[in-house]
């Protein structure tokens, strides 16, 4: 019998208009090296690696997986003389799969705005679809946030190493992953249920979705699931969620809620305003000593 | 004598930069430093609501971006305060402040040591090593931002700091969490970096103790040293700091003589070729960062090596990583001075505030970060960012060569002077932004 020798799926990391954010971030993950050890990471922006830029900016670098982190722009940002956005068609031709790491890759994030004629993510901008979104859709995935959690990159990693197929929503989106609100798992959440808000910042007690700016009820993203550095979220920080994960990220005013006649203007996901109107006027109309009351006191 | 200029790509600097040097007669006699792309977040904040800031400016840099938070929320609280409005921060918030400020730049000293200084130094000198230095940095800084994250949510890219204190409230157990991962990367830095204790490592005051440090520090001082290079990288021995914290107070100090410093005189000026803005004061260049803390702080060993080798690379590698000793001792006091029913935030919800300038400066892990923001009906009219590699990487001035320029000059070949420019941690996107 033929011995068939499976070679490792080649990884290669490469980098638009970005801050290295989601570079750092997965660099945070405790397993870091025993998942990349399923690969051959033949260039990472800041991991020792078998290729340099110059040689990736001659286009002849094997690649079976494509990571992008960054915003997208057709023209004016060179590697070593060489376009960025062709070093992308190149090497996501050769890809068996692209992923968009964050925002920026994904839906074209912050620095969209500098130029956002210009500037969009790989395949979407905004929500819209890209021109390259038909010739490389069958193999993209999506991973937005801002930046992007180093649990959601490993699991497709893995996923993708195992030869499994990775459950896709409209915008690429794992659904394992982003299946979730952030709201989902927030320790805030029983304020949410009885409308209570924060009555400031530095506290336990109250919900950032009515005055703060909180988006978690509508942002797709498992970070109250999934917690960050294995540890806490924003919102159990007591900082609102800004949807880094959403297509149209970042708004403006991302600490004040926007409002219509003293109701947030933006629902929870998929929630009919008469269907949230109905519960607000049922839960408060009852005043629940418990909710008005400090979580706990050290001097009592 | 023969000029020759050869162009080399730099990658692995939180993006890329781009050196060309001028050889004459062997030896470099002029570099141009050209960093790549201008993304432009001064202007995108235009226009944005003032508090905005706080979560867009960490984006400038993913490995620095709690800095930028910090100077961010710095910024706004001396406008409010420029504008009228009394704001008094709680000893607790301002402690929580601090301690994730130190640990990302723990995080960040320690990523420079183990994925930059030491693997270049051992490609430079023809080094096989068998080591995975890599996932050295990745265990420290792993475990450091966890620290961190108890108290912002996450790292990168928290917005906890927000004006009259921080959003969170912990409780013990958190401190006790927090102290725990402390404890865990103190016992990382005696046992893999220094190879003694962390209060023997402090107490160490002259470079004729330092022979005492072993372990991977003590191993890339004996590298340094024993190649015949440890004074070389000198610059012109003149050091700034304008952030107040734990590792100094600010100042400048010129070779050793300190004196007092006054952001007005800081002046950024465009440059020719690149679209990184270089800085001067009272037009003259100086670095900033971990050696001028140390200089400016004049912190004994600091000061004992600089007398032997000046501003050259062996002081200045010393320099970063006796900032995570100092660091990892610092935030460990500070966590069990944090009182937890003290208030977070003292800014009232009602209190509005529309129209201000203010300025905010951090030490960040590569020195002294200024943010300044104008305010107009509530909205930036104009936001500045000036970043340390501004300071310590431009080209230079008309009047005089860039400081990491000079550093590099007199070098005898690329791999010498690229080894002697990662000595100042290079961050493309913050020099860029």
């Amino acid at each position: 019998m033929d011995q068939v020798q499976h070679s490792k799926p080649k990884l290669l990391w490469l980098q638009s208009i970005t801050c290295n954010g989601n570079t750092h971030s997965f660099l945070n993950h405790p397993d870091l090296f025993s998942i990349l050890s399923h690969f051959e990471v033949v260039h990472h922006p800041v991991l020792e690696s078998d290729y340099t830029i110059a040689d990736l900016t001659a286009l002849k670098v094997p690649c079976d997986i494509l990571i992008l982190e960054g915003s997208f722009v057709e023209k004016g940002l060179t590697k070593n003389g060489v376009e960025v956005s062709q070093m992308i068609a190149h090497y996501g031709n050769e890809a068996a799969h692209i992923i968009t790491a964050g925002t920026c890759a994904t839906f074209g994030g912050i620095f969209k705005q500098k130029d956002p004629k210009h500037i969009s993510g790989f395949c979407f901008d905004h929500e819209q679809q890209t021109k390259r979104y038909e010739q490389f859709a069958s193999k993209l995935i999506s991973l937005p946030g801002c930046p992007i959690h180093p649990r959601w990159l490993s699991y497709v990693l893995m996923m993708l190493s195992r030869g499994h197929d990775i459950a896709l929503d409209t915008l690429h989106r794992p659904v394992e992953l982003y299946g979730y609100t952030v709201h989902t798992g927030c320790t805030r959440n029983e304020y949410f249920e009885w409308k209570i808000d924060t009555k400031g910042y530095g506290l336990k007690e109250g919900c950032l979705f009515y005055e703060q700016g909180c988006q978690g009820p509508y942002t797709r993203g498992s970070c109250n699931k999934i917690l960050w550095n294995d540890t806490s979220s924003k919102t159990r920080v007591g900082t609102p969620c800004f949807g880094c994960t959403e297509p149209y990220y970042p708004k403006n005013r991302l600490f004040v809620t926007r409002t219509n006649m003293g109701i947030p203007a933006t629902m929870p996901l998929g929630v009919p305003r008469r269907a949230y109107l109905t519960l607000t006027g049922v839960v408060k109309s009852f005043k629940i000593k418990r909710f008005s009351q400090r979580l706990l006191e050290y001097d009592q | 004598m023969k000029k020759i200029q050869i162009k080399e790509l730099i990658e692995k600097i939180e993006g890329e930069a781009e050196l060309d040097f001028t050889f004459r007669g062997g030896v470099i006699e002029d570099v141009r430093i050209n960093f790549g792309f201008y993304r432009g977040i001064e202007e995108i904040l235009q226009g944005k609501d003032a508090w905005d800031a706080l979560v867009i400016t960490p984006r400038v840099c993913g490995i620095c971006n709690h800095a930028h938070l910090i100077a961010a929320v710095r910024a706004i609280e001396d406008g409010y305060r420029s504008a009228g409005i009394t704001l008094t921060l709680s000893p607790k918030a301002q402690k929580l402040r601090e301690f994730t400020l130190a640990c990302e730049l723990i995080q960040n000293h320690i990523k420079w040591l183990y994925m930059t200084i030491i693997p270049q130094l051992e490609a430079y000198l023809k080094i096989e090593s068998e080591q995975n230095h890599a996932m050295k940095a990745t265990y420290l800084s792993s475990t450091i931002t966890r620290a961190l994250a108890i108290f912002s949510g996450q790292w990168p890219h928290s917005s906890y700091a927000v004006p009259g204190g921080v959003t969170c409230d912990p409780t013990h157990l958190d401190l006790m969490q927090a102290e725990a991962l402390i404890d865990e990367s103190i016992r990382f830095f005696e046992q893999v970096v220094t190879g003694m204790s962390l209060e023997a490592y402090l107490s160490l005051t002259s470079v004729s103790q330092l022979h005492r440090v072993e372990a991977d520090l003590g191993r890339l001082m004996h590298l340094i040293g024993s190649h015949g290079m440890a004074a070389s990288g000198q610059s012109y021995d003149r050091f700034i700091v304008f952030g107040e914290s734990m590792l100094s107070s600010s100042g400048k100090s010129i070779a050793t003589a300190v004196s007092k410093v006054d952001p007005r005189y800081v002046e950024e000026s465009v440059q020719e070729g690149t679209v990184a803005k270089a800085v001067s004061y009272k037009k003259r260049l100086y670095e900033t960062g971990p050696l001028a803390r140390g200089m400016v702080a004049k912190r004994p060993i600091i000061k004992s090596l600089h007398k032997r080798y000046k501003d050259a690379m062996l002081t200045r590698i010393f320099a970063r990583v006796n900032e995570v000793g100092l660091l990892l001792a610092q935030s460990k006091r500070l966590l069990g001075e944090i009182v937890v029913d003290e208030p977070s935030c003292t800014l009232d919800m009602e209190t509005r505030c529309v129209d201000f300038e203010g300025y905010g400066v951090v030490e960040a892990a590569r020195g002294s970060l200024i943010h300044r923001t104008k305010v107009s009906e509530g909205l930036i009219k104009r936001y500045e960012i000036i970043t340390p590699t501004q300071w310590n990487l431009s080209h230079g001035t008309e009047e005089e060569d860039g400081i990491a320029v000079h550093a590099m000059v007199g070098a005898k070949s690329i791999q010498e002077a690229t080894f002697i420019f990662r000595t100042f941690d290079v961050c493309s996107v913050c020099t860029a932004q």
